[in-house]
This record gives structure tokens, C-alpha cells and sequence, in this order.
């Protein structure tokens, strides 16, 4: 028998094995696509919210395909984002006037959806014990998913977000730090 | 039961949840069984080692869909298993369009072509038998330890081996 070369072997088969992981990995957040058709749809300012769609896409690829802790931080952050998504989407069909000025809701719904989400994740991170990886990529995950919704009122919406989402998530993560 | 964290039941579990720093642990742990396995599938050294490495890619291909709730080494060695089986399914459709099949001058060449047939014929038979028989096979083969022992295994492997031979018989009409 010639002899083997086994670390050829060994890098051929890891680059197959990442090829897959990526596969699944892409597969796998592909229904995420029909969420993001929808977001651009229904909002105004459809170039944001498809950039935000774009890297949130990205984002949520790359955390399924390195797997472990950020694998896990796919779902609760979609889900978690789906609440400043929603309420800017429903905020945003209404407007308020006063002394001949009008505004929407968007930035209040903003605020108050990521206070929400930056809950929901910190208090999965923390009853599931699940570390900074998790964390961040849950966060992250979840503020592209609601700054799909939030770009309705600008800028200014998306940093209401990821304030809410700061105020949310933020008592929990240092009760957590300081326990340890 | 405790499981080591350094088995190959963990750490492709690991391996299949992204953790890359095990993929090396993992390789060496598969390749000798793997190669073993190919070469005794194959007939001849040289055959089993090129099925061994088209083998062991496609186990650490396959990695990420490992169920850790299932034993890892029959697992992998079931992948490949089927992988000689195909390939020795090609070499076979390549001699059967050879021009002129030639006549071996000696015995034991005869001997071996025959073994072959018989165990690429069995490895067919086993292609027809679902997962779970496979690998209950596939462990009393290398004596590896499953999850379940005693009586358990021992009327699993029964029932396997009586349905290895009913898909035997059923493709070739023999025993």
C-alpha cells in the first residue's frame, strides 16, 4: 500500500465538513429571507430595511455555520427581534397630529420593542446559563431583526431600538456578571 | 453509564454542534477502524486504502447530521461500509463491459474473485436492511459496545442476522 498522506486527507475532509456546515448553515436561515421580502414590503424606507435584512441574513448564516453557542443564538434572536419588527410595522401605520405637526409611532414602538427584546434574550441567557457567545449573537441577531422595522423613523428608530434593547437586557447581564 | 469526553461518541457530538478543535481528535480516532474495515470490504490493501479516504471524507462530511443519540463508530463505519459497497458496485459493472473476461491461471486467484462476490452479494443484502440493523450488525462485527447489552443485543443481532439472510435469499435465492 502507498503510504497515506493523512494530513491532505484530514484538510480535504475538513473543507468538505465546512462546505456542509455552510450548506445547512444556508439552508437552514433561508426562510429568514421570506421574513426580510416581507419587512422591505411593508415598509417605507425599503433600501434600509433590505440592507438591515441583507446583513441580518449574513449575520444569522455565519452564527449557524460556526455552530455552538452562537448556533443557539439564531432563533431567540429572530424571535426576540420579531417584537420591535412588529410593533414599528403596526406603528407605523398610524400618526399622531398636534399643533400642526404629525408623527408616527415608530420610535416609542421601537423603544418599547427592544426594551422587550433585550429581555426576552437576557433572560434566556440567563435561565439557560449561556454565555457571552450566546449573548452577543442573540443581540445582534435580534436588533437586525428589529431594525428591519425601525428604519421607519430613521436613524433615530434604530438607536431607540438598541436602547430599549440596552435598558431590557443590560440588569440581568450584570447580576449575572457579578455572580460569578 | 458514564461516557469519557474523549470518546468518539462525544467528541462527534462536538464536532457536530461546530466545534471545530475536536475534528483532528475525531479523524485519528475514525481512520484505523475506517481503514481496517475498507481493506478487509475491498479484498486488497491498495483498494482499501484509496475507499478508506473516499470513506473518511464523506463520514466528516456527514458530521453535522450525526445523531448523538445513536453509538458514533458504527455510525461512521456504516457510511463506510456503503462507500465500498458502491465502489466495489462500480468495479463490478467495469469488469462485466471488459472486453473478454480472462481466464485465471490459478487457483487461489479464483478463490479470492469468488470470496469478493460473496462479499460484495452480502454487503448488497445488508444495503436492503434498515439503519438499525446495519449498525447492530455492523457492531457485533467489531465487537464494539453499543447502549444496549445482554439479552437486548443479543436478540437484535438475532433478529438482524435472520433478516440478512431473508434479503440474501431474496436477491439470489440461496442461503
Amino acid at each position: 500500500m502507498d503510504s497515506i498522506d493523512l494530513s491532505t486527507l484530514e484538510r480535504r475532509a475538513r473543507l468538505r465538513y465546512e462546505v456542509t456546515m455552510f450548506g445547512r448553515a444556508l439552508l437552514g436561515f433561508l426562510p429568514v429571507l421570506g421574513l426580510v421580502a416581507l419587512a422591505t414590503w411593508l415598509n417605507r424606507r425599503t433600501t434600509s430595511a433590505a440592507v438591515f435584512g441583507g446583513v441580518l441574513f449574513a449575520t444569522g448564516v455565519v452564527a449557524l455555520w460556526r455552530g455552538q453557542l452562537l448556533r443557539r443564538a439564531v432563533l431567540p434572536g429572530v424571535l426576540s427581534g420579531l417584537l420591535p419588527l412588529v410593533f414599528a410595522i403596526i406603528a407605523n401605520r398610524g400618526h399622531a397630529c398636534a399643533s400642526g405637526h404629525c408623527s408616527t409611532y415608530c420610535l416609542p414602538a421601537c423603544t418599547a420593542g427592544g426594551v422587550l427584546a433585550g429581555l426576552v434574550v437576557s433572560i434566556i441567557a440567563h435561565r439557560r446559563k449561556l454565555g457571552l457567545p450566546f449573548l452577543l449573537g442573540a443581540s445582534a441577531i435580534s436588533m437586525l431583526t428589529g431594525a428591519m422595522g425601525c428604519s421607519c423613523a430613521g436613524s433615530s428608530g434604530i438607536v431607540g431600538m438598541a436602547i430599549g434593547f440596552g435598558v431590557g437586557a443590560v440588569p440581568l447581564t450584570v447580576r449575572a456578571l457579578m455572580k460569578r | 453509564m458514564t461516557v469519557a469526553p474523549d470518546s468518539l461518541d462525544v467528541l462527534l457530538a462536538r464536532l457536530a454542534d461546530g466545534d471545530r478543535a475536536v475534528f483532528t481528535p475525531v479523524f485519528q480516532k475514525l481512520w484505523e477502524p475506517t481503514l481496517r474495515l475498507c481493506t478487509r470490504l475491498m479484498g486488497n490493501d491498495a483498494d482499501g486504502a484509496d475507499a478508506a479516504q473516499t470513506a473518511m471524507v464523506k463520514i466528516l462530511e456527514r458530521a453535522s447530521a450525526y445523531d448523538r443519540t445513536r453509538p458514533a463508530l458504527p455510525w461512521a463505519l456504516g457510511i463506510a461500509s456503503w462507500e465500498c459497497r458502491t465502489l466495489l458496485t462500480k468495479r463490478s459493472r467495469r469488469n462485466e463491459t471488459a472486453a473478454t473476461p480472462a481466464e485465471s491461471d490459478e487457483g487461489g486467484g479464483v478463490e479470492e474473485q469468488e470470496r469478493r462476490l460473496l462479499l460484495e452479494a452480502a454487503m448488497t443484502a445488508m444495503g436492503t436492511l434498515s439503519e438499525a440493523d446495519q449498525q447492530t450488525l455492523l457492531a457485533t462485527f467489531w465487537e464494539y459496545a453499543t447502549p444496549v447489552g445482554g439479552a437486548t443485543l443479543r436478540q437484535r443481532r438475532s433478529r438482524a442476522l435472520t433478516r440478512l439472510k431473508d434479503a440474501f435469499r431474496r436477491l439470489y435465492g440461496l442461503d
